[in-house]
This record gives C-alpha cells, sequence and structure tokens, in this order.
C-alpha cells in the first residue's frame, strides 16, 4: 500500500516537541559511511513550530563564553555543588551567573529540562518598532478587478495591529508614494517608471534625510500602543500608525483609479513594477533599517517598463516560455533576474519581507521576480485575478493571530546553528539569506546556502520550515558508539509584540558503528523524500531538469542497493523494509511532479510550486509530492485509496488534494444520478449524504492550508477532470497496460511510465550492482 | 502713426495693435466675409488706398501697384462699371449695399473673422498655467495667499468663451507640485515631483490642465487650500522655478499631437536656487553707476531667453509676477516675457500685511487676469514699395523680416517698427498695412488689418510740421533701452543726446534761414522733444546714478521696452499738479465728459510752496506731496489727521464727507483707473512729507525733472544750454 500513514510514530512525536525531521536518526562515526549512506544527513527544522502549552521564558539565556555562545540545555553536564556547567560544543567549563546560585539536581531551571529540548527566551532588549507593512499596489487593472482588491485592502487593513505602522505606494506607468502625514488633500510624489533610481536618489526626492526612528523604551503587550515614530519628518510621512491613518488610507485606497496613461490596442499597460519596489525598499532604507517590515507587492500582470521588465508593451511579443527559457532566448530573463535578485539582497540585508499577490491570469514575472520572495520568506499567492476566493481568504490569512492576538508572524530572523565538533555544516535549502557566519563548523560540502552556519529569514512563522543538511566531519571514526552528537538551533527574531526573543532547539543522536542495524532503522522516509526534493528542486533551478531525475534516479538505486533484501541479479527477490518501503513511490511522484516537470507548467507556475515546496513542513511537502486520494461510494465508509487510474469508477465521488488543489470528482454513475435530481428525493437520503460528505471534508483541508488551494468541482469526462488525470498513476494507460478492463478503471493517455514499470526498472537495476 | 526724419530717413511705425477701446470710441467694425479679397502678388488686404481702374474691372494695389482682378465680378448697374466680388454688393441680411461703403473700403481700421483657410487647426482655446512660488518666503510674504484669493475671486472675469478657458497650477519650491483637478473628485491630487534631472514628465496624462467651467469647484477648492494651510508649515527655501517651466512647457504644448499653446503665469518670490535655471544673487553695489553697471542688467544665464524662445515658437507666452524681498534677477527672469510677448509685474519687498501692497498686487493681477487676450498671433506689415522695415521693437519673437511671434497679444503691449526709405518713392502717398492674425478670447480667429497712408512730400518742414514729439520720444526709450543692454547705460545716455541733436540741426540746417542760428529752433510739435528727452535721461532707467538697485533698473527698462506712447510719455515725464486750491470744476466730469484735472504744473521744485500740496503721477507711481507749512485744516480735511501725524510712504487716502477730500480721491482714482487701463499697473499713492523720509523725498524729487539734481543731471535751463553749444558744434563742423 502506498499511502501516507497517519501513525504516530516516534519520528513525528519528535517533530511535535522540536520542529525538528531528520532523514537519519542515528549517526555513522566515519565519512566515508556516511556517505555511503546516499540520503545525506539532514532535517527539516520549524523554528517557530507552535507547542501548546509552553510559555516563553521571561529571562536571558544563559550562554557559553565568546565565541562559542551556544546555549545552556538539558544536555549540558552540570555541577550543581560546583555552580558549573560544560558547554557540549566546546567543552569549556562556564559558572552559571549568580541567581542560579540555588539551583540543585531537585531544583533546575526549566532549560536543563528533559522536557526543553526546544524553549524559547524572551529577550530583555527594549522592544523593536512596531512591525511595518507597505502595500505596493498596481493599477493597472480591470476596474472590477482594482475594486475586488481595493476591499481586500481595506479589509486587511483593519486587521492590522493599531500601532503597526502602514504605508502605500501604487504603480504603473509611474510610481505613486502616498504622503499620509499629510492631512490638506491626497498627496504623492510621483516617479519615472522607466528609470532605474539609486536608493539615495529615491531618499532625496522623498525628503528623507537620514533620521533614525527613535526606539521605544517600554515592554509591550497584546494592544498596547508604542509611541510612533515623528510623523512630520523623514519616512514618518508616508508610514504611519494604523490608529491614526486608518481613515485616510482607507479614503485614498477606495478612491484609487486605474493607472490613467492610455494603453492601445495592440500594447500592454505600461507597468513599472520593478521601480515601484525599488522605490518602497528605497523608502524604508534609510529610516528603518533592522526593522521588521513587509512589503506587500500586489501584482496584475507582468512588468513591462523600467528595470526589473519582464516583456515589453507590444502585444506581439509574447511572455517567455519554459521552450525559451531552455534555449536562452527570453531577451530580458538575464536582466530581470539580476534586477529583482539584487533587490532582494538589499531588501534582505535591511530585513525586509516582500510578499507578491499575482491576480491575473497570464504571467506576471514570478520567474523573475521569485528571488523577492524567497531571499526574504515572502509570500507568494497566485491567482487568477483578485476577485477569486484563492486571494482574498488567503490575503486575510496573512493577518491571522495567535491565541494572544499577536499575528503570526514574526521578523528580521537569524537562525545560527552549533553542532558538537564531529558534525559539519553542508547548507540550508530554504527561504533565507547567509548570514555569512563563518564557524569551525562549516563544512566542505556545499548543499543549498552554505558556506556558513548562520542564516537570514526576514520573515519566520509558526509554518516556516527549513531543510539544513551535515555532514560527518572525519575520514575515520573519531568517536565511540553510543556517545551523541549535538545539534542546537539557535533562532534570534522579532516578534510580533515588537518583543525580540530567542527561541532555542538542542537535539542529540547517538553516533553508531558502520553497518550497525540501527542506521536502516533510523530511517525517517518521509523526512528523506522532503529533504531530497528540496535538492532537486534547488538544483533545478540551475540545472537541465533531466540531469536533476537522472540524479535523483542515480541516488534511489544506490539507496536501494544500500538498504533493501535481495540476491544479486534476481529482481523477484527485491524486498524492502517497511520504513525504506514507500521511498521509491514517493521517488516516482517526485519526478512527475510539478517541481521537476516544467513544460506542462508556466515559468512563473514553477517559480511558485518551487516557492511552496521551499517553505513547507513534511507532511505538506509529501501531499504536494503525492496528492493524496480519497474515495467516496456506497460500499463502505470514505477511505483513501491509490492514486492510480485504477481508482478512477463510474460510481464514486474522488477527493483529490494536491495541496494546490482541492479537487471532487464525481464517478459517471453519480453524476448522471445527481444530474437527474435523485439526492432531491426523500427515498435517496443516502445519496444527498454521499454527495454531500466529500465536500465536508474538503471544507476541513482548506481551514489549516495557506495558501487557500484552488477548489474544482468536476465531473469525470468534464475538462477539470484532467487536474485528476494528470496526476494519477498511469497504470491503466493505453501504452502500458492494454489488458486492464475499461470497468476496473479509466486509461490515461500518457507517455509517462507507471509505477508498475518504474519499479520493475528500480528493481533490475538495484539488484544488477551496475549502477 | 509717425515719421522721425533725418539722415538716413528712418520712419517710425508705432502699433498697438490690441489696445484697450477707451470709452467713446468706435469700435471696429467687425467683417465675416465669404472670402478676404487681398492683393495676389504682395498679399495685401484690399483697404481704402486701392485705387478701381480700367473702368472698375480691377482695383490696383497700393503697395506694390499690381492691378488685381475682381475674385467675382459683376456689374452694378448703378455704380457704373465697378466690378468687385459679388459678396461686396450684399450685407449679411442679404439686403443690396452699395458695394463702396463695405467696411474694408472704408475704415482703415478693420477685423476679419478669418475664414478656414486662415486656420491650421481649431482655434486655441485660452490656457492658463499658473506658477506659484510656494517656498517658505512665498509664504511668509503672503503672497501665496493673496494670489491665490485673487485667482480665485477672479474666475469669473477670466475669459472663457464658449467654457473653452482651461487652467493648470504648479506650485514650485524644490520639487514641482501638479494638481490634479479632475471634476469628479472631492478634492484636489497633489501630485509632487522631484525627479528634476532628465526628460521632463508629467506625473497624469489627464487632469491637470482642465476646464475652468467643468472643474470650477475643485479649482476653487485647491485655491482655497493652497491660501490655507497647505503650505502653512513648510521650511523649504528652495525653488526649481527652471525645471518647473519646462515640465510646465510640456504639459501645455507636448500634451496634445498639436501644441495648443497658451500662457504660464508665474508667481515667484524667491530666487530660483535648485537645478537648472538656478540664479545667483549677483547684486553688487560696487558695480552700480559703472560702466559695468550693464553686466548686471544683462541675464546671468541664457537659460529663460532660450526657454522663451522655444515657448514663443509653441505659442506659450510667460508672464512673470516678481515679489522678492531680495534680488530677483529681474534682468534674467525677464527674458521669459521679453520673447513671448509677456509683461513683467514687479513688487519689490512685497508684504501681505501692508493693506497698500496687496491692493496693488491684487487690483493688477485682477485686471491682468480679466482682460482680453488675442492668441497664437502673428503681425505681418506692409509698406509701399521702397520703404524697408529696419527694426522692431517690444516683446516679441521676431521670426522673419516683417513677421512678428506673438504668443499672446497684450492690450497693454506695443510694438515699435523703424522703417527707412531706401528708394525714392514714387506717388503721393506712402502706404503702410499691419495685419494681426489671432484668436480672440472668444475662440474666434481673426485678422486685425490696419492701414495708413501718408502723403509724399518732397519738402522736409512738411516731414517735421507732421512729426510727433511723444512718439519720437517712446522711439528713443525703445532704442536706449537696446543700446544700454546691448553697450552701457552712458552710451544709451549719448545716443538719445546725439539723436536730439540730429533732429534739431537738421531742422535748422533745412527749415530755417541761417541768421537766426543763435536761437534753438524747434518747430512747434516738438517743443516738449527736449524735455521729454531731458525726463528720458533722467528716469530710473537712464539716470546717472549708484543708488538704483539693478532689479529696479532693469524693471524699468523691461516697461519701458513695451509701453504705449502715453504711458512712456507719462513716465519720462510725470503730471505734476497743485491740489491745494482746486478750481470747483477739478474732480467733476467737464465739458467732454472726462474728469477735470488741475493745471499742470512744471516739474520744478520751485513750485513747492511749504504750504502746498501736490500730487504727481509718474507713471509707476502716484506721490502726495506734502509741505511742511501745510494748512492744518487742509490737512485734516484731507488726511483725516494733522501734519505730525501723517506717515511718510505707501498711504492709503481715506473717504472722508469733505469736498476736498473726495475731489482729490476722485483724481487719484482717475489716474489709477488709466494706468490700470492702459498698463495693468495700479499705482501706488506715497504720501511725502517735506520732513519726512529722506529716501522718499529724494524719489520724489528726482521726478522734477527741471530741477538740477546733481553734477550731471543738469536743469532744464542747463540742458538747453548745452544742446545750443552742441548745435554750435554740429553747425561749426
Ligand atoms: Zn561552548
Ligand atoms: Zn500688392
Amino acid at each position: 500500500m502506498y499511502f501516507i500513514f497517519i501513525l504516530v510514530n516516534s519520528f513525528e512525536e519528535i517533530e511535535d516537541r522540536d520542529g525538528v525531521r531528520l532523514s537519519w536518526n542515528v549517526w555513522p562515526s566515519s565519512r566515508i559511511e556516511a556517505t555511503r549512506m546516499v540520503v545525506p544527513i539532514g532535517c527539516l527544522y520549524s523554528p517557530l513550530k507552535e507547542r501548546p502549552n509552553y510559555e516563553p521564558l521571561p529571562y536571558e539565556p544563559v550562554t557559553c563564553k565568546a565565541p562559542c555562545r551556544a546555549i545552556l540545555n538539558p544536555f549540558c553536564q552540570i555541577d550543581v555543588t560546583g555552580r558549573l556547567w560544560i558547554c557540549p560544543f566546546c567543552l569549556n567549563r562556564n559558572p552559571f551567573p549568580p541567581h542560579y546560585k540555588d539551583i540543585s539536581n531537585q531544583n533546575l531551571p526549566a532549560e536543563l529540562l528533559g522536557a526543553y529540548t526546544t524553549i524559547e527566551y524572551i529577550l530583555s532588549k527594549p522592544p523593536a518598532l512596531p512591525p511595518i507593512f507597505l502595500f505596493v499596489v498596481d493599477t493597472c487593472i480591470d476596474d472590477e478587478d482594482l475594486k475586488a482588491l481595493k476591499n481586500s485592502l481595506v479589509v486587511g487593513l483593519s486587521f492590522l495591529p493599531q500601532h503597526s505602522l502602514v504605508g502605500l505606494v501604487t504603480f504603473g506607468t509611474m510610481v505613486q508614494v502616498h504622503e499620509l502625514g499629510y492631512s490638506e488633500c491626497p498627496k504623492s510624489y510621483v516617479f519615472k517608471g522607466s528609470k532605474d533610481y539609486t536608493s539615495k536618489q529615491i531618499q532625496e526626492m522623498l525628503g528623507l534625510h537620514a533620521s533614525p526612528a527613535a526606539r521605544p523604551q517600554q515592554p509591550v503587550r497584546p494592544g498596547q500602543q508604542l509611541p510612533p515614530p515623528p510623523q512630520n519628518v523623514g519616512a514618518g510621512r508616508f508610514l504611519q500608525p494604523v490608529s491614526q491613518c486608518e481613515f485616510q488610507l482607507t479614503t485614498i485606497v477606495e478612491q484609487l483609479q486605474r493607472d490613467p496613461w492610455p494603453v492601445a490596442n495592440d500594447k500592454r499597460p505600461v507597468r513599472c513594477t520593478g521601480t515601484a519596489l525599488s522605490v518602497a525598499v528605497g523608502l524604508l532604507e534609510t529610516s528603518f533599517s533592522d526593522t521588521g517590515a513587509r512589503i506587500m507587492l500586489f501584482a496584475a500582470g507582468a512588468p513591462t517598463e523600467g528595470p526589473g521588465m519582464v516583456v515589453g508593451n507590444e502585444l506581439k511579443e509574447p511572455i517567455r516560455s519554459h521552450n525559451e527559457i531552455e534555449k536562452d532566448t527570453a531577451k530580458h530573463l538575464k536582466k530581470a533576474i539580476k534586477f529583482y535578485d539584487a533587490l532582494a539582497k538589499r531588501a534582505a540585508d535591511k530585513g525586509y519581507i516582500i510578499d507578491i499577490y499575482a491576480g491575473c491570469l497570464d504571467q506576471c514575472g514570478l520567474q523573475e521576480m521569485k528571488g523577492l520572495v524567497n531571499f526574504t520568506n515572502g509570500l507568494m499567492i497566485l491567482s487568477d485575478s483578485f476577485a477569486t476566493e484563492v486571494f482574498k481568504q488567503s490575503f486575510l490569512r496573512v493577518f491571522s493571530k495567535d491565541s494572544k492576538g499577536f499575528l503570526n508572524m514574526g521578523f528580521n530572523a537569524t537562525l545560527e546553528v552549533q553542532t558538537t565538533k564531529e558534525l559539519k555544516v553542508s547548507g540550508l535549502i530554504g527561504p533565507c539569506v547567509s548570514a555569512n557566519k563563518k564557524g569551525p563548523n562549516v563544512g566542505e560540502l556545499e548543499i543549498g546556502i552554505s558556506g556558513t552556519n548562520a542564516w537570514k529569514l526576514c520573515g519566520i512563522s509558526p509554518k516556516t520550515c527549513v531543510a539544513i543538511y551535515f555532514e560527518v566531519a572525519s575520514q575515520q571514526p573519531s568517536v565511540h558508539a553510543g556517545t551523541r552528537g549535538l545539534i542546537q538551533f539557535v533562532t534570534y527574531y522579532q516578534h510580533s509584540s515588537g518583543q525580540f526573543r530567542l527561541k532555542v532547539t538542542t537535539i542529540a543522536r547517538s553516533w553508531v558503528d558502520a553497518n550497525a542495524p540501527d542506521i536502516p532503522a533510523s530511517f525517517d522516509q518521509e523526512a528523506s523524500t522532503v529533504l531530497m526534493a528540496r535538492i532537486a528542486a534547488f538544483k533545478a533551478e540551475f540545472d537541465d531538469s533531466p540531469d536533476v531525475l537522472r540524479w535523483l534516479d542515480r541516488m534511489l538505486i544506490r539507496l536501494c542497493q544500500k538498504f533493501a533484501d535481495y540476491r544479486k541479479d534476481d529482481p523477484s527477490s527485491f524486498r524492502l523494509t517497511d520504513n525504506f518501503s514507500i521511498y521509491p513511490q514517493f521517488m516516482f511522484h517526485l519526478r512527475r511532479s510539478q517541481f521537476l516537470q516544467v513544460f506542462n507548467n508556466s515559468p512563473d507556475e514553477t517559480a511558485y510550486y518551487r516557492h511552496v515546496l521551499n517553505r513547507e513542513d513534511v507532511n505538506n511537502s509529501l501531499i504536494m509530492i503525492q496528492p493524496t486520494l480519497m474515495c467516496y461510494g456506497f460500499n463502505g465508509p470514505p477511505m483513501p485509496v491509490l492514486l492510480d487510474s485504477v481508482s478512477i469508477k463510474p460510481d464514486v465521488i474522488l477527493l483529490l488534494d494536491t495541496f494546490f488543489h482541492v479537487l471532487i470528482f464525481h464517478g459517471e454513475t453519480i453524476a448522471a444520478w445527481r444530474n437527474a435530481g435523485f439526492h432531491e428525493q426523500p427515498n435517496y437520503e443516502n445519496f444527498k449524504q454521499l454527495l454531500e460528505i466529500p465536500k465536508i471534508d474538503a471544507q476541513e483541508l482548506l481551514v489549516d492550508r495557506f495558501p487557500i488551494p484552488r477548489y474544482i468541482d468536476c465531473d469525470q469526462g468534464g475538462s477539470q477532470a484532467r487536474f485528476l488525470i494528470a496526476k494519477v498513476n498511469p497504470s491503466t494507460s493505453h501504452t502500458t497496460n492494454p489488458g486492464y478492463g475499461v470497468d476496473a478503471g479509466q486509461a490515461i493517455s500518457t507517455d509517462d511510465v507507471s509505477l508498475q514499470v518504474f519499479m520493475e526498472h528500480l528493481k533490475k537495476l538495484a539488484v544488477s550492482g551496475t549502477s | 502713426f509717425n515719421m522721425l526724419s533725418g539722415p538716413p530717413p528712418t520712419w517710425d511705425m508705432y502699433s498697438q495693435p490690441q489696445r484697450n477701446w477707451m470709452p467713446g470710441e468706435e469700435p471696429v467694425p467687425v467683417i465675416n466675409p465669404e472670402s478676404i479679397v487681398r492683393c495676389r502678388r504682395c498679399r495685401t488686404y484690399i483697404n481704402p488706398w486701392i485705387q478701381f481702374v480700367d473702368q472698375g474691372t480691377r482695383w490696383k494695389c497700393n503697395l506694390c501697384y499690381l492691378p488685381n482682378e475682381g475674385i467675382i465680378i459683376r456689374l452694378l448697374p448703378k455704380n457704373g462699371n465697378i466690378l468687385v466680388p459679388s459678396f461686396f454688393c450684399w450685407d449679411e441680411q442679404n439686403n443690396s449695399t452699395n458695394p463702396l461703403l463695405r467696411p474694408e473700403l472704408t475704415h482703415g481700421v478693420v477685423e476679419f473673422i478669418a475664414p478656414q483657410e486662415y486656420m491650421v487647426r481649431p482655434p486655441q482655446p485660452v490656457v492658463l498655467l499658473f506658477i506659484i512660488d510656494v517656498s517658505c518666503n512665498a509664504v511668509k510674504s503672503g503672497m501665496l495667499a493673496i494670489a491665490t484669493r485673487t485667482i480665485l475671486d477672479t474666475l469669473d472675469k477670466i475669459p472663457n468663451a464658449d467654457n473653452r478657458t482651461k487652467v493648470a497650477f504648479i506650485t514650485v519650491d524644490s520639487s514641482i507640485h501638479f494638481y490634479n483637478l479632475n471634476a469628479s473628485q472631492n478634492e484636489p491630487q497633489m501630485l509632487v515631483v522631484s525627479d528634476l534631472e532628465g526628460e521632463p514628465y508629467l506625473p497624469c496624462p489627464e487632469d491637470l490642465l482642465v476646464s475652468l467651467t467643468e472643474s470650477r469647484s475643485i479649482i476653487e477648492n485647491l485655491l482655497e487650500r493652497l491660501g490655507g494651510d497647505m503650505f502653512k508649515n513648510t521650511t523649504n527655501s528652495g525653488n526649481c522655478l527652471g525645471r518647473a517651466l519646462h515640465f510646465g512647457f510640456k504639459m501645455i504644448v507636448k500634451k496634445m499631437l498639436n501644441s495648443i499653446g497658451g500662457k504660464i503665469i508665474i508667481l515667484q518670490n524667491t530666487l530660483p536656487n535648485v537645478e537648472d535655471g538656478s540664479l545667483k544673487a549677483r547684486e553688487d553695489p560696487k558695480l552700480l553707476g559703472t560702466p559695468k553697471e550693464v553686466q548686471l542688467l544683462n541675464p546671468a544665464s541664457q537659460f529663460y531667453k532660450s526657454l522663451a524662445v522655444d515657448c514663443s515658437r509653441s505659442q506659450v507666452c510667460i508672464d512673470i509676477f516678481l515679489f522678492n524681498s531680495q534680488y530677483a534677477d529681474v534682468a534674467t527672469l525677464s527674458g521669459c516675457a521679453k520673447y513671448t510677448g509677456g509683461s513683467v509685474f514687479y513688487y519689490p519687498n512685497f508684504n501681505a500685511e501692508r493693506t497698500e501692497d496687496t491692493l496693488k498686487f491684487s487690483n493688477e493681477f485682477s485686471h491682468f487676469l480679466g482682460k482680453p487676450i488675442g492668441l497664437e498671433a502673428v503681425l505681418r506689415v506692409r509698406a509701399s514699395r521702397g520703404i524697408q522695415m529696419s527694426s522692431y521693437h517690444g516683446n516679441f519673437f521676431l521670426r522673419s523680416t516683417d513677421l512678428l511671434q506673438l504668443p499672446n497679444v497684450n492690450p497693454d503691449n506695443s510694438y515699435t517698427i523703424e522703417m527707412t526709405i531706401d528708394e525714392n518713392l514714387t506717388g503721393t502717398v506712402a502706404c503702410f498695412q499691419t495685419a494681426l492674425l489671432h484668436t480672440s478670447s472668444s475662440g474666434e480667429r481673426r485678422i486685425r488689418v490696419l492701414t495708413l497712408a501718408l502723403p509724399i512730400t518732397s519738402n522736409i518742414q512738411d516731414v517735421f510740421s507732421s512729426a510727433d514729439a511723444r512718439t519720437i520720444t517712446t522711439l528713443l526709450t525703445k532704442k536706449a533701452v537696446e543700446r544700454a543692454l546691448t553697450s552701457k547705460i552712458e552710451d544709451a545716455r549719448e545716443a538719445v543726446l546725439f539723436k536730439l541733436i540730429e533732429i534739431i540741426s537738421s531742422y535748422k540746417s533745412n527749415c530755417t534761414s541761417s541768421g537766426q542760428s543763435m536761437q534753438l529752433l524747434v518747430p512747434e510739435n516738438l517743443k516738449l522733444l527736449p524735455i521729454l528727452t531731458l525726463g528720458l535721461l533722467k528716469s530710473m532707467a537712464f539716470r546717472d546714478t549708484n543708488i538704483i538697485p539693478s532689479d529696479m533698473r532693469s524693471y524699468v527698462m523691461s516697461t519701458f521696452y513695451v509701453t504705449s506712447v502715453d504711458t512712456n510719455t507719462c513716465q519720462v515725464h510725470p503730471r505734476f499738479w497743485s491740489v491745494q486750491n482746486l478750481h470747483p470744476n477739478v474732480g467733476l466730469p467737464g465739458e467732454d465728459g472726462s474728469i477735470v484735472f488741475p493745471p499742470l504744473l512744471n516739474l520744478s521744485s520751485e513750485k513747492l510752496e511749504r504750504v502746498g500740496i501736490y500730487l504727481l503721477d509718474t507713471g509707476f507711481e502716484i506721490f502726495l506731496w506734502v509741505g511742511k507749512g501745510v494748512f492744518p485744516e487742509q490737512c485734516n480735511l484731507l488726511f483725516g489727521r494733522n501734519y505730525e501725524a501723517l506717515p511718510s510712504g505707501k498711504f492709503t487716502l481715506p473717504v472722508l464727507e469733505n469736498e476736498f477730500n473726495s475731489k482729490v480721491n476722485t483724481l487719484i482714482e482717475k489716474i489709477r483707473q488709466l494706468r490700470t487701463t492702459t498698463s495693468s499697473v495700479f499705482p501706488h499713492l506715497y504720501i511725502v512729507k517735506e520732513d519726512g523720509d529722506g529716501g522718499l523725498r529724494q524719489w520724489f524729487l528726482s521726478y522734477l525733472v527741471e530741477d538740477r539734481q546733481s553734477e550731471t543731471l543738469v536743469s532744464y535751463p542747463q540742458f538747453m544750454q548745452q544742446l545750443k553749444v552742441e548745435l554750435a558744434g554740429v553747425s561749426a563742423g
């Protein structure tokens, strides 16, 4: 069976406690052995994962001496009488601070208790400035869509904390920065859309003379207002507390008009998205350095003007395709990527998040602009228009609050990784940039963002999940089996209350000898799948996709060679133990997923899918890689079924969840009965229920999902059913299995190999030992 | 029209093609013909001085003498065989008329409503772009508040025929602020452009230049806010006028495929100091009164001139109002007006807290905004064969030797044309014709044709007896301005003097017998020429002194360059009256209906009695001199206070319930009315006390041009004596 088993197992318990899922839960003591394990030691880590009933500690952590700075944790040896603790990372002895004088084995502070391998401190540093929200709104948009967007913005504004600062930039042919602190009439600064302004020019033109806003001194509780920065000078004119400008800003937003410059029939509107973003970053840069800020771009189409132009404004020039990108003939691509990446780095340096909310049927340049979100952990929401539920609801979810009334978003985070000396850091794959911290534990291998042991996440939320990869340091076994290696994750961030906090997770795993049976038993195939998927998607940004697929195949074959039971050259003898059993199937689906098969998608969609994969946790990522399929019929309770064409039958309803789409599929018979209105007849109550249950289940899936998936309700044979057909394993395709009966399942026309064929090949190659 | 003779013979034709009509004058006949009859060769318009030849089948052009066919020929039994265009025989009601009574053939001045072929595009609407300084000086001086209030109060007076008038506002400090005035909005939207580099761009494509009628309420709203709190707290001392003009020019010119042209009205309180066109405070008191003074009177850069030339080509006129409390660089900024047919207004040290300043400016500005304007005009000058146009004076851009480009025809401005006779004239009359093609503020394309015939004479005495001293002085003034700017003020003075001597000696040698040489002989009609010349030499423009700030000197020169004969005469030779013992008629309408003034006094301080009260009209301002022995009751009657309580300086004469006060008030009001009508100037009234403010006294006395005022500023008798000496020299040589 190839389902995702929603079991309570030890891996998931650990995940619940520490937010960590490792590919291997014991580690071989030599580098060679680690290499033979094929899948690298790595983990998926959600730094701010919520842990109910654990309150942050209102005091400063105890740290080891510089340069180590590791934080006291349950794995430290302590000497109660000597009031000392030994740092497991550098082995230094540190005295406890004076106020720990009453410490004893019966009276330990929380951070030394086994239950607190993950712990959060509220630092005593004065609170940060209130968070900043800067709306950057495209006005080259039709009236209906503009109306919908305006409504969402106004509602969004009402969800912002009253003390947070908010600003508005609108753009089309030109960029307008709205001065909210001006009470006499609507006032805005207008920039030429075609010009690449330097940061200094922007600041001069806006009249921002470096006047860093004063930091408020008092601690803050929910709802309490921070003293706002001065409002009639510098950037304070453009960024005002919601409590003060809500009315004015609402009025401006409500009166926004479509870009007034005429657009000829054979032209696209002139849209200077790049300049607008550069102005937005420039606006914040002088006055709000290292302050949590969220630049929210609402784009209704592709940039056609100025730096960062993605397509010319002649309609006869089509926007670039994967084909052109592959052939290197996309004429604006490289220049635009260079521009947006540089801008993204500038924003990331200062700690600003950039979100892209795209509301358009065509591509709007996400392929070029993706760096903006991926470097800053911004959000990317892709919808056909701002009038869709996908946009409207997803947008509101951005402002969701925790149980204490704080936004579920942190700012300006740094994640630093400490390791005991046998383990080194290879790199990280996730929505962040390198903090360029060279420590002794920075390894030689380069995976993802490497060469550092710290990374900067401009935005961070309880859902943020990064993949971190490790390598074993020594060529020779240098540690005794049975001792433990430690990893400590230290996340410093600005909580949306303004508090600075430190979240610390320390984990320990045993070192074992080569070939110890503990190694395969510690394999987490789900975490491993996601870790490999992130590497594959990361590689696919630079390498041709066939190369990436070949690499994935090679890795899978080698893993099977190493860990499967088989007799050489006898495919029928091939067996995988339970905790490896579904890994090949995941790889099969990963190979044919939207992350690696680009030609069914536009470059923008590819950028979008990879962006989402890059930030989600194990469970969500697995749904994306191998969607779930539930079957509802008369012959029993709803049950998960194979993601396979055999599951498509006329007398069932299927519920497909691909993470991006939630699809309800009615078999032919069911659809016919429904069309005949049977469910409205009293004696067909059970049919009525059958129609409703999948809908209720689908709603449940939507509750927690971000972005809101596209919801599709379709019938067998209908055009929308193609979403399902594209995802299922083509076991009944004409080419591979003509023998299957039609009533056994729907035949799929595809060139894909089926899972069965894939497995046959895998077994053959694995047992041949020639790979 | 006057002639100025002398070797080589030059003629001066002076034209004020659009001047304001004074009450009682016959209006110019307006003709709406089927087509306009013009000479086939030289394009002269048919006029009263053509001759019908060949039994009336053709008409002979009075400029080039070509016989022209009629356009449509028809026999008119009643008038013999005269053949004229058929439409000449019918009036607008289709009644048969006598073609010889057609206005074209009976009036020296006619105005045609231009048929289609005279238009390259529909007539231009009135377009007004206000560029208003909002730097902190403009706010502090109160200029911004008064200017916007005045515009607001004058909106109904702005020419707006058929509701076609369009307006736009730009405010300027170190950035340029545009205003979206779309009529559908509740309030104006302010759009700030601070990217001043490179090609000018507009922040939005529409709604900056809007219909005065449609957007009326939002325009009012904007003006109220501008004068209110919008810039109340500004600390911005920058001003980027140069760039604002580029942007504004783009707005009214490049906006549409066909440029629409218009009028840019600059209200400036600060020296432009940001980006292109920024100027430096370059006043240097050490240079005043020296040959180098002229550096200060010439533009500091070519920026405004070349901008003005571009504007002129695109039918854009620039008028500039200056309010600076410090150096304004009138010399440079007035270039905007000079080449575009515009005007310069100067309010040094303007302070809105002074009622008089507010009153003067708002009166002038409101008159300025309300007066009719001719748009996108060209003035063509034609003259009989043998007469050449040699030079032109006035604010315009010369497109070719006989074609003046005038984006705006301003009723206050005059244009002077000098002509030379380069071959012997034939016939008995010399003819001149000016044709001004323009769009009236009512949106009609019109041609004002003015034809003049002067008898040709071989007798120079006739020439002299037909000459006009005032016109000659006006021409001399304009020539002197040019001379001063291209050389130096001293040279201009010498040239004026030389010309005077030349005229008189020419008269003497041609028209008098040699025995009378000891006598300074001037024909009766030129009697005033010496005193007018002396006045000119002592005027603010040419006075030999080192105390006139260059801004003031430049302003007076720029005014002199365009003013009409009447105004100019008053400016060089003020009108001076005693108001102490007024005749009962004074201040009341006389026989001809106009207000009776007291008899004019010579401009001499000998006239000033210690008990006297005098009124002086200088064309720029009005003075009331009060002798320190003034009778207390008179002082009280006139001013409502005693001499001691009377302040020196700008003053508002109270309206009191007594005859004396009301007569003087009437006189002042009449003077102001005249100035406002003829030159858009609302003169300040200054009280000068005999023992009051020394500077003010000096200023007043400087207008008494018959006095000896310094070594070089000689008295009138001394001047006449000098003339005699010089003439003797000329005769001897
Ligand atoms: Zn340490
Ligand atoms: Zn002719």
